[in-house]
């Protein structure tokens, strides 16, 4: 069994069988390939560079629309403006934290710094905002709904095997969030 | 948001502080944007409060009253800036998993000053 991550002398340790970092490690690659930007063929490569890219639309896959949210609420032109300045460096840095935090599970020891933590924690976030679209949650009830599932004897479908590994990857991020609010509180100074 | 599993009754503390928090100080008519964190059912509520600590060193009750806002509101301006500032923010707020957008300060909304008489609009 995980156990939950804590804030000790070292730092924030957790602990993870073998089958939960083969979990998590599939979760991770899965959410990596939704953000792949896709190549084109024509994509000005100095435009790449930079971060630029005019031909990009807003998702049509609701998990990656909520990864990648529109910067404003009733203006659809404005933010696909947006989108073509920020979107293709929003999936890089995503990727690259939970490429870092897949790195992490290749190690015995699960003892993470506070950049580690970071990238752990939004790595975490986007896979449980994944699951979550796949799961319907739309609202406070349908939380509570698959919050109920707590036995992986009770997973019969996929459906409900969903609902258990979502509830295990908010257990983790929960215990990590705590752990690095504790790593905040004890440092001082940290306040701007 | 949600506030997830159990950890111990030792995790989680009232979040009440019983105090208003005046938002004026921060609403000057030459800072006509707002950014925007909307409540979802995924995010956890300690997640949510711990971005709003470490990006921008916002203490934790005023960290904790904004969370609260957006949970149970549904929505909260937690910056204002200019158009470029609350984008930056905006975008870094996607980065961590939230909900954000940017608005001008006198479109929706009923958070903050009303915006009468500040003139001009749209």
């Amino acid at each position: 069994m995980a156990k939950a991550f804590k804030y000790g002398l070292k730092g924030i340790t957790g602990y993870l069988e073998p089958a939960e970092r083969e979990l998590l490690r599939g979760l991770f690659a899965d959410v990596i390939a939704m953000l792949e930007p896709e190549e084109r063929e024509n994509q000005d490569p100095l435009s790449a560079l930079i971060g630029l890219d005019m031909e990009v639309q807003e998702p049509t896959d609701r998990a990656v629309r909520r990864l990648l949210p529109n910067v404003m609420k009733d203006d659809g032109a404005a933010s696909l403006e947006f989108r073509q300045l920020t979107e293709r460096s929003l999936r890089e840095g995503k990727i690259g934290a939970l490429r870092a935090a897949s790195l992490g599970l290749d190690k015995d020891d699960l003892t993470l710094t506070e950049t580690d933590a970071r990238h752990w924690s939004t790595a975490l976030n986007d896979v449980r905002l994944v699951l979550a679209e796949r799961l319907d949650i739309q609202d406070e009830a349908d939380a509570e709904h698959v919050h109920l599932m707590q036995d992986w004897s009770q997973a019969e479908d996929v459906e409900s095997y969903l609902a258990l590994v979502y509830n295990f990857t908010t257990w983790l991020q929960e215990s990590l969030v705590q752990a690095m609010v504790h790593s905040l509180d004890t440092q001082p100074g940290t306040r701007r | 948001m949600t506030l997830s599993v159990a950890l111990g009754p030792d995790t989680r503390e009232s979040t009440q502080t019983g105090t208003v928090v005046s938002a004026d100080s921060l609403t000057a008519p030459d800072v006509p944007w707002n950014l925007v964190i909307w409540n979802d059912p995924v995010n956890l509520m300690s997640y949510v409060s711990f971005v709003f600590r470490s990006y921008f060193g916002y203490s934790e009750a005023k960290a904790d009253k904004l969370m609260m806002e957006v949970h149970k509101k549904g929505r909260s301006i937690v910056a204002h800036g200019s158009k470029e500032q609350v984008e930056q923010h905006a975008v870094a707020m996607h980065g961590y998993g939230l909900w954000a957008t940017v608005e001008k300060a006198t479109s929706g909304g009923k958070e903050g000053t009303s915006g009468k008489g500040k003139g001009k609009r749209g």
